[in-house]
């Protein structure tokens, strides 16, 4: 599927997987940011900082004190729609996820993992 | 000829993992209490889990998808929370009691401190992820588990009636809650979810493609056939033995004993380490479906090839899962009543992951011409109604037998 065009927002973008240019998973789409009329896709949203907003608004409080609040660029990342190489069985990214700020909570620097025994 | 040999022991690799302590403790109590009678949902049940692994293979083999990613992807984000907050339970439960039957069954092979057995079950299995590659894995606990198979010997052997062994194919049901506990009991422990999870996530491992298919149905038809077969072993033999004595096995050195009895001290100690392997495997499996489920849900990266230094998150969670489980066991708590608990909740969990399979697998969408058949749409729905009726049944028969106490 090209990014150019209609594309099904329920259907295939929203909550579906994101890969990056090494075919690295980092992250889904939480959320979708929609502009103009008609309006546009202009870019995906994701982070951890995004789930509150998924939950009924009941939940939403006790959601935000385990994830924090918004914070953008943080816990809340845009991706601009140019951003986008292709949607397939994933949605692919045209660059690396560390240029987008994605999938940092996989970076090995973060974890002890280099100093396990059989690394 | 390459091709058929690598299907073949992926079949027997999958047979091998076929049991789990949830079919030793349920069938095994089954045959004791009601001799032959609940064969017909050991096959209800066997027939569900090879639709469900079915459905879910094709959909990873066409898709790339995984079961929870088709979970969030159908249900979203706050629904698919719920099924994944319940799955996780779950698996926690269902961890705990493996890695508790594990150190039973190692306890009663070499009589030594039950914790210090769970500590150490704990600790072999980290060392065994960590030094084997997976293909081994999944062959040295399939190959030896298969060493169970001394159950359908121990029936054959045991000569029983088979004209009542063949009545109790036929559905029955009766007024009695312990008795429909045990149909809830029996079909769930043959279709505990995180199977299926732990198989489609290999596939997508594995990198199955269009081409696997073929592989796909195999195990599903061939491969559960052979594990239900085996579940009704279980049935067989108990039934034999211990109903007519009126014991109720309530311990996993007991599920063991007719081998004994048909084979001597070899008989049981092939019992044994054939448990001990199946039960092993199960803890590797469900363990690793725990972490699949997470990973998958928040998009993380994961993967058993990928490994600790790709997947930290995926890998560090597997660690939690384990440790988690490991204290559950450590408070005593006797694994068979663990075991009892995951199964009934699996069940009661089971509608939420398998309802988005269903849709996915029926979806041209997605799966053009490999969408559901007729066959498999038909199958696929009446199972979920029973799934759905099971679920709801579930609970409610664990209160009013006290849990299978009765």
């Amino acid at each position: 599927m090209n990014r150019e065009g209609p594309v099904s927002i329920a259907h295939r973008l929203l909550d579906e997987q994101i890969l990056d240019c090494d075919g690295k998973r980092c992250g889904r789409v939480d959320d979708i940011e929609l502009t103009g009329s008609p309006p546009r896709v202009t870019a995906l949203l994701v982070g951890e900082g995004l789930y509150p907003r998924r939950l009924p608004a009941r939940l939403r409080g006790l959601a935000r004190r385990l994830t924090g609040p918004e914070r953008w660029g943080a816990n809340a990342l845009r991706i601009p729609w140019e951003e986008i190489d292709e949607i397939d069985v994933a949605i692919r990214l045209r660059g690396k996820a560390e240029e987008l700020g994605l999938g940092e909570g996989d970076d090995p620097e973060r974890w002890m993992v280099r100093r396990l025994p059989w690394n | 000829v390459k091709a058929i040999l690598k299907i073949a022991l992926g079949i027997i690799a999958a047979l091998g993992g076929f049991l789990d302590i949830g079919d030793l403790v349920f069938n095994t109590q089954a045959g004791a209490l009601f001799r032959y009678d609940l064969l017909w949902a050991v096959v209800l049940g066997t027939i569900g889990i090879a639709v469900y692994a079915e459905m879910s293979g094709r959909v990873a083999a066409v898709t790339r998808r995984p079961v929870f990613d088709v979970i969030r992807m159908r249900l979203g984000f706050g629904l698919g929370l719920v099924a994944l907050v319940a799955s996780t339970i779950v698996n926690l439960l269902t961890i705990a009691a493996e890695l508790g039957g594990l150190a039973i069954i190692l306890q009663l092979l070499f009589d030594a401190e039950f914790s210090l057995f769970v500590v150490l079950a704990a600790i072999g299995l980290v060392v065994v992820v960590a030094l084997l590659p997976f293909g081994g894995i999944e062959r040295v606990f399939g190959y030896c588990g298969l060493i169970v198979i001394v159950f359908v010997a121990t029936a054959i052997h045991q000569q029983p009636d088979w004209n009542d062994v063949a009545r109790g194919f036929v559905p029955s049901l009766s007024t009695s809650w312990l008795y429909l506990y045990f149909v809830v009991g029996v079909f769930a422990a043959a279709l505990m979810p995180y199977e299926v999870h732990f198989y489609s996530s290999g596939a997508v491992e594995e990198r199955w493609d269009e081409s696997s298919l073929k592989e796909n149905r195999l195990n599903a038809a061939v491969g559960y056939a052979l594990g239900g077969l085996l579940a009704c072993a279980l049935v067989v033999v108990s039934g034999y033995l211990f109903h007519p004595l009126g014991v109720r096995p309530d311990d996993l050195g007991t599920v063991a004993l007719p081998a004994q009895g048909a084979f001597g001290e070899t008989g049981l100690l092939l019992a044994l380490g054939g448990m001990m392997f199946c039960v092993g495997g199960a803890a590797i499996d469900s363990s690793f479906s725990a972490s699949y489920n997470l990973a998958q849900f928040l998009g993380w990266e994961w993967g058993r090839y990928r490994g600790p230094k790709k997947a930290p998150r995926f890998t560090f969670s597997w660690l939690v899962f384990l440790f988690l489980a490991m204290l559950i066991v450590l408070t005593g708590v006797n694994p068979v009543e663990i075991t009892e608990y995951s199964v009934v909740f699996a069940v009661v969990a089971l509608p939420m992951t398998y309802l988005p399979v269903l849709m996915i697998a029926g979806d041209r969408s997605f799966m053009g011409e490999h969408a559901n058949g007729l066959i498999s749409r038909t199958l696929g729905w009446i199972y979920f109604a029973l799934i759905v009726v099971l679920a709801i049944a579930a609970v409610p028969l664990l209160l009013a037998t006290n849990g299978g106490g009765g």
